[in-house]
């Protein structure tokens, strides 16, 4: 392993963290800024926390101690049990094994905050403090864990090819393991939070409230891209064992994958709208990241092209699809663009990957079996616990704090105490 | 209805899982988990009209 590859990869992961809460807060309102960036800092500490305490021993790592149980002659590997407060890892180079298990908690560590941010922009402008900190450390200590074991560690979905004959899940940016887990827990906090006071009339039909800082939302997909760099580099090396010249092609499908999709955005709503949509542009980048993920170090230039181009297809129409006809009202887009382009991205894999071993058809059933594991397990999960801590700290702000907006609801003070905030930007039909 | 949405997708899994364990063939199997997967789509969408009907009805 490539120790100051990996390292110098995982040192650039914060840029993704940061990239993502400044969209979240420029898609927002200027009323609830400063809660938003709080927010973001908040999500990233308790994760953190939370996951080196309990949810590094549940995530595992390879060689420690699993649960596992027999079921239809099968063995299945669904949960580490290392000992918790990560004290079977060493830091002080007695141990040789210390090393690249302490290498796969710091990535994790940092994976686990960004999971947690994503989350905030189906909240925006209305999900409390408090009930945002119950959430990350839902996701933090229980909800990522599972799936980072059965995709990262020694969990059943590694093990497709040895149990089952087909080939093994593959997910080696973490599209699955951090978007689509992330954008899964968003899905659930747009639900239980509901729709933001005006966001729809008596009759429905939505009313556009736009993000109040659309250059911040730009510069958030920059720094996003630098981000992503890290997290598709460390991760290929810690779990797939990518080499430097591997690390070259993840930074050039990454940006290539981002470009398309960010064009996508950019062609359709040029050619519907007659002017291009720079908030739908920036969700087309950061849908071909999400995309570009799964596959990032498996994929040609030119698959990258292809499926970071179908994301931003994806993610334009599915944004409007979620807010005119389901009534979800996501102001980041947080469900299409991480949930959705990253199963996309998964399947994609399947279709595009050069594999070392295994069969087309075997990645695509295995690939398809990873993603029924996410609708069909960790969605319920994520949806039922975020339901249980809304019945103990409700989700979504009283009237008031729609009126005065999160700042001052929350924080007792706005982002920009200079400036006038409008009046009736606020007026509800 | 949440809680009905809830448990087909969680039948959609199952399904997938048992197509894994029970069947051998790459047809078979194949049909079974994009079954498996129709049925948590169905789920999903039954949860997504479960919050516009709990939106209406309290409007």
């Amino acid at each position: 392993m490539n120790l100051e590859l990996s390292l110098f990869s995982m040192m650039l992961i914060p840029f993704a963290a940061a990239g993502l809460a400044l969209i979240h807060q420029g898609l927002g309102r200027s009323r609830s800024a400063a809660h938003a960036m709080l927010a973001s800092l908040c999500a990233l500490a308790i994760s953190a926390i939370v996951f080196v305490l309990f949810g590094a021993s549940w995530a595992g790592y390879s060689g420690a101690a699993i649960h596992s149980f027999v079921a239809g002659g099968v063995h299945w590997d669904w949960l580490g049990a290392a000992p918790f407060f990560a004290q079977s890892i060493s830091f002080d180079g007695s141990d040789a094994a210390g090393l690249s298990r302490s290498l796969v908690l710091c990535f994790e560590l940092l994976a686990v905050g960004l999971t947690a941010t994503i989350p905030l922009s189906a909240g925006a402008d209305r999900w409390r403090l408090g009930p945002i900190c119950f959430s990350s450390a839902l996701l933090g200590g229980i909800i990522f864990p599972i799936f980072a074991h059965w995709v990262w560690g020694t969990g059943w979905l590694t093990q497709l090819a040895t149990n089952f004959g087909i080939s093994n899940f593959t997910d080696v940016g973490g599209a699955g393991v951090i978007q689509v887990v992330g954008g899964l827990a968003a899905l659930s906090v747009a639900w239980i939070a509901g729709p933001r006071r005006g966001k729809y009339s008596d009759d429905g039909i939505p009313t556009a409230i736009p993000g109040h800082n659309i250059v911040q939302v730009l510069f958030g997909c920059i720094l996003a891209l630098v981000g992503w760099i890290g997290l598709d580099s460390a991760a290929s090396i810690l779990f797939y064992g990518a080499g430097a010249q591997q690390v070259v092609g993840i930074v050039i499908n990454a940006t290539l994958s981002a470009s398309a999709g960010c064009l996508a955005a950019l062609v359709i709503t040029r050619s519907r709208y007659h002017k291009p949509d720079a908030s739908l542009s920036a969700n087309g980048w950061i849908s071909g990241l999400v995309a570009g993920s799964a596959a990032c170090a498996m994929i040609s230039p030119i698959a990258a092209i292809e499926i970071g181009l179908s994301a931003g297809v994806l993610s334009t129409y599915l944004i409007e699809i979620f807010e005119l006809h389901l009534r979800v009202d996501d102001p980041g887009g947080a469900v299409s663009v991480h949930a959705l382009a990253g199963i996309w991205g998964l399947f994609a894999f399947g279709l595009f990957g050069h594999f070392p071993s295994g069969t087309r058809e075997g990645h695509i059933l295995a690939q398809l079996v990873g993603i029924s594991a996410l609708l069909g397990f960790i969605l319920p999960l994520i949806y039922g616990g975020n339901l249980l801590i809304n019945r103990w700290s409700t989700y979504r702000v009283d009237d008031d704090g729609h009126w005065h907006g999160m700042d001052i609801r929350e924080l007792g003070a706005g982002a920009y105490p200079e400036f006038v905030i409008h009046a009736d930007e606020f007026v509800p039909r | 209805m949440k809680l009905v949405a809830c448990m087909m997708l969680l039948l959609g899994f199952f399904i997938v899982l048992v197509a894994l364990v029970l069947l051998t063939s790459v047809g078979e199997r194949s049909a079974f988990i994009a079954a498996g997967l129709g049925v948590e789509i169905q789920g999903l969408a039954l949860l997504t009209q479960a919050y516009r009907t709990h939106r209406k009805e309290h409007r």
